[in-house]
């Protein structure tokens, strides 16, 4: 326990000064904590990369785990970004934290037992998410996939580890916080605020729940979420780490305490406005769009302070640069930091995301900031400290020269090739041809065109792993090598209680951590509140379509198989108001169609197709009948022979969840879709009819299937898709 | 860290120099033994930041108070919808068009590019038919000749699942396409043929 370890030694006497003051006082930090953290960072990250390279592989041979519903595509890309972020990362950040928090406020961390709790309680969290996923409980919201259990373990680990952090900056012996610190603090607040109100859900059943807001309103909180959580959860606290891993291997002073204020505060209040720049062109009304191109234009400089006050620590320090693989993994992480938020703001312009959006150039995009800036910082990080940790010197300096360039090289061979295939498929996508037709209008042609581009991507990953496969064999040689050092002893005199002080400015802020954690929370607030609130206040925001009715109960059922196997990953539901795209998908989408989507479905990426007109039969490149549907998501290659979609013979097999069908109309019911009194219970029997139709249809077809099974509730809901609107034509 | 105390006979001035890069540190800064130094932000990232709000106002003076049109995404696509019109203006519907079996290389190459890349997706490579009809047999749906072919194409028949293609493929590839399917492909002996369909035709 912290409170006996610490001992009070009297300094030498020193007889005319305040000796309540000039006490030093002897405490132990505990580094058991944040080498638990490394070792789940090291476990994590490679987890999380080789499910990224089974998933890239998948898309070049879909049919690579052909009939294993818990390996398809679909299932499994959540897990990779979630075991990326929250489990990569994640546990990166709690490393950094639990090793800097304490030196930086000259004090152990407040409660080992939280941290054991922050521990325990965030790798259960991962090993939930990690079963969870892959067997088809999700929400359906990318980034926020993991369902309402998890969601609330998530809610109370993390207040842990805020309560953890405050109470060690209340037992502080430095008078004022770092701008680590800093960053800490805002990461905590704002992640908090972030993951309870985008993942507020009524729920169906244990493992099902349905999100309260609905169509438009739900993408808005979702990106308000999605954006923030790469700003809050990749950025600030890894700015955080930067700020203390930096000047302490260079050994150098931070470049500038002033730049340091003005970007934190302008970085943590300007980013919460930038979600809608993912919604661009979307039924998203104009002036929410506006805020999020400027907010994010003008968020170019805040970021771009963190890059200078991190390369500029390094001046007089370069010498040192060339020889450090530590600090050189800095520096190209700090330098991937400034790229990948200088095209951020390129990308939310309207002319550009026109072109980017819905490609790979987006993979590309978010792969520089995560193998380059979380992934290099990461890297660093654990070679600089394993060292400490162990008392030893780093076990192969080469080895870890070598993981640097394999990162390198292998972050370039994963973009390049993702930027041209994104721009490419984009220009072919519009194009058009001399007469007024789209040029490919086969969707087809435009994946074949890229493919070549994946194999290179799939290069670029195994290089990358195979760095971090060197860094393992680094760190279990160094933990070799060496002796851990659970405890550290240092020294410091205790805090001055405060009193009367002529201090000015932003000092006094940084001596009072409860206000400034109030601060900050008054700050990231002020964006999200004037975006989302007028979305749900005011009705010209979400105009409604009369002719716009709920989801029958089949359709009902087949939308949660949608969600289950992950459809939204491939397939975007949101026609952009361009003339490519009405042309290839039909009318574009309106706010008032998506009003009882809870969750909405627009997607963010159009590895196939757009759907929300796949109902439509005509005007539309998409359409398909029954009997084309049950035979392409059976086996998509015997439709469409170079097809990249894995096959889901299990629709076939299995039968609808009838049970379950009047626990969610009355879980509707709750969030205000209008099924009248008493629906749930005659919901089934109007589901039992609508089925039997569309079996009817595939057995005149020839096909062998009984009403019951969920490709009939998938093929409804596909059928409704996009056709309400045209309904009082 | 490399510093030193300010020479003594400076003494009015209590601070410290960095020694590497001579710029003065921040006094009592100091954590875990990092130090900050006592810089400004560069110029040129003052400059930057002022620039991106100055765009920001202007953008949003734009929407909000001069209601621009090319920041209204519904009056950018009806302007792109007005600039587009169709080069050919449905000139087989303004008679115009003689529809009349191509027999030709070229449109039939040009037929079984189209054919392979939209038909094939329900009527197969070979025309076996799968959820479409058997394209390769002498039984008919909806007629035989080049005119009920380029009929089927040009306004498909919506309540199988055939859509019109009126306005992906021009009068001229839908006549290309129909010439292709009765030229080349009916008569041949597919993979896996679909049982025959509708009324059977004579083979001329």
């Amino acid at each position: 326990m912290r409170s006996s370890r610490e001992r009070q030694i009297p300094m030498q006497k020193n007889n005319n000064l305040n000796l309540n003051y000039m006490e030093l006082q002897k405490f132990t930090y505990d580094n058991k904590i944040a080498r638990l953290f490394l070792n789940a960072t090291v476990f994590w990250g490679i987890v999380a990369m080789l499910v990224g390279l089974l998933i890239a592989t998948a898309l070049v041979f879909p049919t690579l785990t052909s009939g294993i519903s818990f390996l398809s595509f679909g299932r499994i890309r959540p897990l990779h970004t979630n075991a990326a972020i929250f489990a990569f990362v994640g546990n990166a950040i709690f490393t950094g934290v639990y090793y800097s928090t304490p030196r930086l406020l000259k004090t152990p961390m407040f409660s080992e037992l939280l941290g054991k709790i922050n521990f325990w309680g965030w790798q259960l969290i991962i090993l939930a998410a990690a079963i969870s996923l892959p067997l088809g409980y999700t929400v359906g919201k990318e980034y926020a996939e993991l369902e309402w259990p998890i969601d609330i373990a998530i809610a109370i680990v993390w207040v842990v580890f805020g309560l953890n952090l405050t109470m060690t900056m209340i037992k502080r012996r430095v008078k004022h916080i770092y701008v680590a610190i800093w960053f800490y603090i805002a990461t905590f607040v704002t992640v908090a605020v972030l993951h309870i109100v985008n993942s507020l859900a009524v729920p169906v059943s244990f493992m099902k729940s349905y999100p309260i807001y609905a169509g438009i309103q739900d993408a808005l909180v979702q990106w308000w979420y999605g954006h923030n959580a790469v700003a809050f959860f990749l950025t600030t606290p890894f700015l955080g780490l930067m700020y203390y891993f930096v000047p302490k291997a260079a050994n150098r002073p931070v470049y500038s305490y002033k730049l340091s204020i003005i970007h934190f505060w302008s970085l943590i209040f300007l980013y919460i406005w930038a979600g809608p720049h993912h919604l661009l062109y979307s039924a998203l009304p104009d002036w929410v769009q506006a805020l999020g191109v400027v907010f994010s234009v003008m968020l170019i400089a805040p970021s771009w302070g963190g890059m200078v006050n991190g390369l500029l620590t390094l001046r007089g320090a370069w010498d040192k640069v060339r020889q450090d693989p530590v600090l050189k993994m800095f520096v190209v992480g700090i330098t991937a930091y400034g790229m990948a938020t200088f095209e951020g703001p390129l990308l939310s312009l309207k002319t550009v995301n026109a072109i980017s959006h819905f490609t790979d150039w987006t993979i590309a995009h978010v792969h520089i900031g995560a193998l380059g800036w979380n992934g290099m910082l990461t890297f660093g990080m654990i070679y600089w400290l394993l060292p400490r940790f162990y008392k030893t010197r780093l076990w192969s300096v080469k080895m870890a020269n070598a993981h640097f360039w394999l990162a390198t090289t292998g972050m370039l061979f994963f973009a390049i090739p993702l930027y041209f295939a994104g721009i490419t498929q984009s220009l072919m996508w519009k194009e058009f041809t001399e007469e007024g037709f789209l040029k490919y209008p086969n969707f087809m042609d435009t994946v074949v065109q890229i493919l070549p581009m994946y194999f290179i991507r799939i290069f670029g990953g195994l290089l990358y792993i195979s760095g971090v496969v060197l860094m393992i064999i680094n760190v279990i040689q160094t933990t070799r090598t060496g002796k851990f050092v659970r405890f550290e002893e240092d020294q410091a005199p205790a805090l001055k209680p405060i009193g009367e002080s002529n201090e000015k400015g932003h000092r006094i802020i940084e001596s009072k951590p409860l206000l400034f954690s109030l601060l900050a929370l008054i700050v990231i607030l002020i964006g999200g509140i004037v975006q989302i609130v007028p979305m749900f206040m005011v009705k010209s925001n979400v105009p409604t379509i009369a002719s716009v009715q709920p989801y029958t109960p089949l359709e009902l059922q087949g939308r949660d198989i949608y969600l289950r196997e992950g459809c939204y990953n491939c397939h975007s539901q949101m026609v952009r108001p361009f003339r490519s795209e009405v042309e290839r998908y039909g009318d574009y989408s309106k706010a008032g169609e998506v009003v009882y989507d809870h969750p909405f479905q627009f997607g963010s990426k159009r590895t196939g197709p757009d759907l929300a007109r796949a109902g439509v039969k005509s005007s539309s490149l998409i359409y398909k009948n029954s009997v084309w549907h049950y035979n392409h998501f059976l086996d998509p290659q015997k439709m469409i022979p170079e097809s990249i979609m894995p096959p889901y013979p299990w629709l076939s097999k299995r039968d609808i969840n009838l049970s379950s069908t009047p626990k969610k109309i009355r879980a509707m019911q709750k969030l205000g879709v209008p099924y009248e009194e008493g629906f749930d219970q005659r919901a089934n029997e109007h589901l039992l009819q609508q089925a039997a139709q569309i079996a009817q249809e595939l057995r005149d077809a020839g096909i062998e299937v009984e009403d019951n099974k969920e490709v009939i509730a998938l093929i409804a809901y596909i059928h409704r898709l996009g056709v309400d609107i045209h309904k009082t034509e | 860290m490399t510093t030193e105390k300010n020479m003594p006979e400076n003494q009015e001035q209590d601070y410290e120099i960095d020694t590497l890069t001579n710029d003065r540190l921040m006094k009592d800064h100091e954590y875990d033994g990092i130090r900050e130094l006592d810089n400004g932000p560069p110029t040129w990232f003052n400059w930057l930041f002022i620039l991106t709000i100055a765009f920001a106002v202007f953008y949003l003076v734009r929407l909000f108070v001069f209601r621009a049109d090319d920041l209204m995404q519904r009056k950018e696509y009806e302007k792109q919808m007005a600039v587009a019109q169709r080069m050919a203006p449905a000139a087989d519907e303004a008679g115009l068009f003689e529809v009349k079996l191509l027999t030709d290389n070229q449109s039939l190459d040009n037929g079984k590019q189209i054919f392979n890349s939209i038909c094939a997706v329900c009527h197969m490579a070979d025309g076996g038919g799968l959820v479409g009809p058997n394209l390769t047999d002498d039984y008919w749906i909806h007629g035989n000749t080049i005119a009920d072919l380029y009929r089927v194409t040009t306004e498909g028949v919506i309540e199988k699942g055939m859509i019109p293609y009126r306005d992906q493929l021009s009068p001229q590839q839908r006549l290309e396409v129909s010439s292709y399917i009765l030229e080349e492909l009916v008569g041949t002996t597919p993979a896996n043929p679909k049982e025959p369909q509708g009324e059977l035709y004579a083979q001329d």
